[in-house]
């Protein structure tokens, strides 16, 4: 049976969250100076 | 390529094909031909959603556009979750608790037979195009790359695919989609742990080296309709284009009809939700780290090389001159990178500063150098380059271990097959139930029915691949397959959306409809410099605005409930 709706929900959201944030660091950590 | 690469490409078409005819065993009737009897598990339905998605054209083309743009085409996904969530509380419930076959039959319950016949039509006639571009990508490629021809590239992809979709119906196609996307997951995983252990600089370094040209910028919060790729257009236009293309287009929408229950069939959606942006940020990533070895690893002037042997042999004296600058540019660019990489080392951050300028300098210089080489590949060729789709096929053909290039060809065949099983079978499934099944033979048997999907499924396999022969010149591979569909796409999901808001009544669908198609056609003739992502917007909008002004006054109607 797969999860619940609402739990799936939550965690859909969570995964995005990180995901975003991962590629947020990605982009601050490494886009060169002169480029801000 | 070596016979190792062929056998592993032989032994997954064979695997394939071998593996779908032994599913013509339950599919004995229509519902079980085109829905496998609503019985498939979620976790199949929702890899086949994916894999229907991510065609060889996300595999070729999107790497590319990461060695070339960086990772800010992620922004286009960003959508995505959000629709799977809104499907999954509003269509998903109405077209499976309706018992439908197809998206369209729902909009004939709601409203009248003319919308579902011009949604269906509407659906046809884009998606039986975009079919044939779905061969035609990477059948070019291929073409380029091994100097088959073109007619022999879309039959390999063509024929095994119409095999067995044809026999197997959507159990052989939904089946075939998750050992496909293990391929291409595979595939791609492979390629990047040997893309990270061949990098001759520390990978910090490196995606420095790519932030100095702007590679490593996921996000632009500019508000410019203009810009096809914006954080904006993605949230918004991303968000509408998913909703019409997960919640109304019958090549998605039939994958979660064929799961046991609402519940299986929201849950398979939202496996997109969780891992689109993150797999799509991986292929971005395998395309910067592709432009990265290019840095250190001597890189071809131009990647087709079919384009490299004809400018050659038109241009001898000029092409040898554009390859001498070339050579000693990449030198440069080479030496500005290692030096770029020794300053981050030594850890002073305004030296660091200053070579990754002097690096962006070098690279400018490559850049123009292969402008120019373009330019006369197009000049001698007749053709607009697409040399954008070469690069990672030239990677993995040239630079990956043995085996790998067997692995990857595998991939990028098993990505366009999935996703041209999914339309043939969702093609044919329209054609059957909503044109033939409504319209000329309502009361035949189930086995005369299933003789029609059947040959219907094969004729668009046909059609396909004729299509994809003479396809070869059309626009960018990246942007054709969604340009087909966003024209009609925005005026299809505002139909559904109307559907779902009570009191709205069908002279009001049909119309809106219409006016829907008008606006967005208006909008792309009058403001062409408006952004595909938006139409879905604007469509969407129109024909829920106009449809629920003419049904002002009318007589209630409540939605179907389930």
């Amino acid at each position: 049976m797969p999860t619940p709706f609402r739990t799936t929900l939550w965690r859909v959201l969570l995964v995005q969250a990180v995901t975003l944030a991962l590629l947020w660091l990605l982009q601050s950590r490494y886009t060169a100076d002169f480029l801000r | 390529m070596h016979w190792i690469n062929w056998a592993i490409v032989a032994t997954y078409l064979t695997v394939v094909v071998v593996d779908g005819l032994r599913r013509t065993r339950g599919t004995t009737n229509i519902e079980g031909y085109f829905l496998a009897n609503r019985g498939l598990p979620w976790w199949a339905v929702g890899l086949s959603v994916m894999a229907t998605q991510l065609s060889a054209v996300t595999l070729i083309g999107t790497t590319g556009q990461g060695a070339t743009d960086g990772l800010r085409f992620v922004q286009f996904y960003f959508g995505l979750p959000i629709a799977m969530v809104i499907l999954g509380v509003t269509i998903v419930p109405f077209l499976h608790g309706a018992k439908v076959f197809t998206a369209y039959e729902f909009l004939e319950k709601r409203f009248d037979a003319k919308t579902r016949s011009l949604t269906s039509f509407l659906f046809l006639l884009s998606r039986g195009m975009s079919c044939g571009t779905i061969i035609a990508a990477p059948s070019v490629v291929l073409s380029a790359i091994f100097g088959w021809d073109l007619t022999v590239c879309v039959a390999l992809i063509g024929i095994p695919t119409v095999i067995y979709t044809v026999l197997g119906g959507v159990q052989a196609v939904t089946w075939a989609d998750v050992k496909q996307m293990f391929i291409i997951v595979f595939a791609l995983s492979a390629i990047v742990v040997v893309l990270i252990l061949r990098m001759p600089v520390p990978l910090d370094d490196a995606f420095r080296i790519a932030g100095a040209t702007g590679r490593m910028q996921v996000f632009d919060f500019s508000f410019d309709l203009s810009k096809t790729y914006t954080f904006w257009s993605g949230i918004l236009g991303g968000t509408f284009l998913m909703l019409s293309y997960f919640g109304t287009d019958q090549s998605q929408v039939q994958r979660y009809l064929s799961a046991k229950s609402i519940d299986e069939a929201r849950s398979s959606l939202l496996m997109s939700a969780f891992w689109k942006i993150p797999l799509q940020a991986l292929i971005l990533i395998i395309g910067v780290l592709v432009f990265l070895f290019f840095l250190f690893t001597p890189a071809p002037m131009l990647y087709n090389p079919e384009h490299d042997a004809k400018v050659q042999r038109a241009e001898p004296v000029a092409y040898a001159e554009l390859q001498s600058r070339y050579g000693a540019s990449i030198a440069t660019r080479e030496a500005a990178a290692r030096d770029a990489s020794a300053a981050q080392r030594a850890g002073d951050r305004a030296t660091a500063q200053t070579a990754l300028l002097s690096f962006r300098g070098a690279d400018s210089t490559v850049n123009a150098v292969r402008t120019e080489a373009l330019a006369a590949a197009a000049r001698v060729t007749g053709e607009s380059s697409r040399d954008v789709n070469y690069i990672i096929p030239r990677f993995v053909l040239d630079h990956l271990p043995l085996g790998f290039a067997g692995v990857f060809l595998a991939a990028v065949l098993a990505a366009a097959m999935s996703s041209i099983a999914a339309e043939l079978n969702s093609l044919s499934t329209a054609t059957v139930i909503d044109f033939y099944q409504r319209w000329f033979k309502p009361d035949a048997s189930d086995a005369h029915y299933l003789t029609v999907s059947k040959t219907a499924t094969a004729i668009w396999g046909v059609f396909a691949c004729v299509v994809a022969t003479y396809a070869a010149t059309l626009g960018s591979l990246i942007e054709v397959v969604n340009r087909f569909g966003s024209f009609f796409y925005g005026s299809i999901l505002g139909v559904f959306m109307l559907a779902m808001i009570p009191r709205t009544r069908a002279p009001g669908a049909f119309v809106g409809l219409l006016a829907g198609m008008a606006t967005v056609a208006a909008v792309s003739i009058l403001a062409p410099s408006v952004s595909f992502l938006w139409h879905n917007v604007i469509g969407a909008m129109a024909v829920v605005v106009v449809g629920s002004l003419l049904s002002l006054g009318g007589p209630t109607t409540a939605p179907v409930r389930r």
